[in-house]
């Protein structure tokens, strides 16, 4: 069965050239010209990854990507017009996974769209990792903390999977790019810092002050158990 | 400081007009304004001082000269009397007349008897006494006469005693009086020089404080230069100050307001351009899927489509990044990248991958802070510009660089560009020989002047240099951090701010 896009683009144009080109390539599309309808459509027919505008009329993109991270762990990629840090940033914020900035090359959009489907099938890790309070459990995909479960993106997920099965090891932004994102070279290292701060607030008791995520200044990242 | 001067500024593509004469530069007026109100303040209070001390001096001299003749005359008259009565004696005894009379000290009498010549002191005699002063005392008349005698000014009184057919003389030395007259003058030129450096002092002060604001107006006006724009100036109770700090403010307001509208005006032309261009570029890639399908004649409708719209693409984008420099709202988003991978990539971005990268072992391993997308950037639009004039890039190499710096070089075939065009092809739609020989052009017009601007931001220079056998070799040379690995400390690192405000 072929895997199910859902498009959340104004932009009537756009949204039926990216149909043809997303068909092309063997997906099934469905379009929602607003976030709410986009929101709407979800409800009925969950889509396996989702692409969101950030410029819509009525609720915007964050808002959208943040009603729907609400109930769904589904691969969400933002669309914006521009490559500031401040768009990219609050994107990868209110949830979303990955970017593309507008034009963007459909075969580039394609293949991240690829590599996000690869992801959010199963691990190759241990049965279970434990760290602190925190439990990862790979093969059920759920993670607990102090027994509770704790909702996480199946990027934050895999991120922290692969924190977990290196603990004490600092992994650096490029090699977490290519281990969770499957991008060498041209992943943005902002993708790997907001993921790990998004991390933080759901796995840490002062996400301020991090005991199991760190950051090692000028290298990477390192899980302390 | 200077004083104000106005000056238009054309439209930015308009060359400024420039005078036929340049305006004469006097000497004054290349003196700063404070220069100038100090050394008018000094040069006043020396006329003033100056004139006050002549006057007074000459007050003083004179004063205390007819005192002091008074008193030689009063001294003169009674000794001359003294001598007469003693004279009309029988048997007058002369050496004892003269050391009768009365004296003053320094004043000495020389009297003259029937052609004789008697005097109270050996150094002053009938000798002492100037001809003419002689001559007129001896024919009758009585008089005085100033004159110098060994270095010293004397004042000499001759009076006739016809009844005893003799003539007194009395020489009296001024030499205190000149002395005393001495020091007034010093003291007098002491007074007017102390005056002159306290007016200059003075000027010095009070120009300092009248152009304290000038001075605030000057740093507020290189502070906006500097690009804060938010700096205003305070309106303070002068009336004339306040107006002066509200047109600065008002400037600074207008300016801004300019500013945001260019800002808001590249966003919107953003997204305008993107959408359409998004479509564009979707259709075109579904069209380019299925050229295999399509007739000959389509297909290379297709190939100039294709071709034209990663210009037009590339265009827009170039616009955007340098409308983002211009206006100051760049930013670099910084990754920690090995030197020889990142050449090696960055050769691969820009559509010269098969390009051999030479890593010079002294900085191989070496790892910079860099914004990649703009590297990227960068190596993309120098093999853009070494396709469209060079002949292609033949060998990239990295190298160490002048301090801790890195050399990135991208080598081409050539022509070489030629020497007086080399810093002018960084700029905006500078298009040189080698471009005007083209029917037909890839660029931009902007690529090279992006490759310097991304240079600039990263702390970095760029030049272009000619290599032995004629080839261009353009330089990219960007600092390193420091050893710990820190980012350079001019760049700041986005996604590290945006993790500390979270």
């Amino acid at each position: 069965m072929s895997n199910r896009i859902l498009l959340v683009e104004d932009d009537e144009r756009i949204r039926a050239s990216m149909r043809l080109a997303l068909e092309d390539e063997g997906y099934e599309v469905d379009e929602a010209g607003s976030g709410e309808v986009g929101l709407e459509h979800f409800a009925d027919q969950p889509a396996d990854v989702v692409l969101i505008d950030l410029m819509l009329p009525g609720i915007d993109g964050f808002e959208c990507c943040r009603q729907l991270r609400r109930t769904s762990a589904v691969p969400v990629i933002m669309v914006t017009a521009r490559n500031d840090t401040h768009d990219v940033v609050a994107g990868l914020e209110a949830g979303a996974d990955d970017y593309v900035t507008k034009p963007f090359v459909a075969k580039e959009l394609a293949a991240r769209i690829r590599a996000l489907l690869r992801r959010s099938r199963s691990v190759d890790t241990p049965d279970a990792l434990s760290f602190g309070d925190v439990e990862v459990l790979p093969d059920e995909g759920t993670v607990r903390r102090a027994g509770t479960e704790v909702h996480c993106t199946r990027t934050e997920f895999r991120l922290l999977c692969e924190l977990a099965t290196n603990p004490g090891k600092v992994l650096s932004r490029e090699q977490l790019l290519d281990r969770v994102w499957g991008y060498d070279y041209f992943g943005d290292g902002r993708l790997v810092d907001v993921h790990i701060r998004r991390l933080r607030t759901k796995i840490e008791a002062d996400p301020a002050n991090p005991r199991h995520i760190l950051t090692v200044r000028g290298m990477g990242y390192k899980l302390a158990t | 400081m200077r004083g104000f001067r106005t000056r238009r500024v054309g439209p930015p593509g308009a060359s400024p007009q420039r005078p036929h004469t340049r305006p004469r530069t006097r000497p004054w007026s290349n003196l700063g304004l404070r220069s100038r109100v100090t050394v008018t303040f000094g040069l006043g209070a020396l006329a003033l001082s100056a004139t006050m001390a002549g006057v007074t001096y000459f007050t003083a001299r004179q004063f205390i000269l007819k005192e002091r003749e008074t008193a030689i005359l009063r001294q003169a008259y009674v000794n001359a009397s003294l001598a007469r009565s003693s004279l009309r004696s029988v048997n007058p005894n002369i050496t004892q007349l003269l050391a009768s009379l009365d004296t003053v000290p320094g004043s000495r009498s020389v009297l003259e008897l029937k052609g004789q010549w008697y005097a109270t002191s050996i150094s002053v005699g009938e000798n002492a006494i100037p001809l003419s002063l002689r001559d007129l005392i001896l024919s009758g008349t009585p008089a005085t006469q100033h004159f110098v005698l060994g270095n010293t000014p004397q004042m000499g009184v001759g009076l006739p005693i016809p009844s005893v057919n003799a003539s007194y003389f009395e020489v009296f030395s001024l030499d205190d009086l000149s002395r005393t007259l001495r020091i007034l003058a010093l003291a007098l030129a002491g007074a007017a020089l102390l005056t002159t450096v306290a007016g200059a002092v003075i000027g010095r002060w009070a120009s300092g404080r009248a152009l304290r604001p000038l001075a605030q107006v000057s740093r507020a006006a290189e502070t906006v230069a500097g690009g804060s724009l938010n700096t205003r100036l305070l309106a303070e109770g002068d009336a004339e100050l306040s107006a002066l700090a509200s047109s600065f403010n008002r400037m600074t307001d207008a300016l801004q307001e300019r500013i945001d509208h260019e800002v808001r005006f590249t966003a919107d032309v953003s997204h305008e351009l993107r959408s359409p261009l998004t479509t564009l570029a979707t259709s075109l890639g579904v069209l380019e899927s299925h050229r295999d399908e399509l007739p000959p004649r389509s297909r290379h409708a297709l190939d100039l489509l294709s071709t034209e719209l990663h210009r037009f693409q590339r265009m827009v984008d170039d616009l955007l990044e340098i409308s983002r420099v211009d206006t100051g709202s760049a930013e670099l988003s910084l990754d920690e990248v090995e030197v020889g991978e990142l050449a090696r990539q960055a050769a691969a971005a820009g559509g010269a991958g098969d390009v051999p990268v030479d890593v010079d072992p002294a900085v191989a391993g070496l790892r910079l802070w860099v914004d990649k997308r703009r590297i990227e950037r960068v190596v993309t639009n120098l093999v853009d510009n070494a396709e469209q004039y060079a002949g292609g890039v033949t060998r990239i190499a990295v190298e160490p660089g002048t301090g801790h710096g890195v050399r990135f070089v991208v080598v081409d075939r050539g022509p070489g560009v030629a020497p007086g065009e080399r810093d002018r092809i960084f700029e905006r739609f500078y298009r040189g020989q080698a471009a005007g020989q083209r029917g037909v052009t890839n660029g931009t017009g902007l690529g090279l002047s992006l490759v310097a601007e991304h240079v600039r931001l990263h702390g970095g220079r760029v030049w272009a240099e000619s290599g032995a056998e004629g080839e261009n070799r353009f330089v990219i040379e960007l600092p390193a951090g420091n050893d710990n690995g820190t980012a350079p400390a001019l760049a700041p690192d986005p996604a590290r701010d945006a993790e500390t405000r979270a």
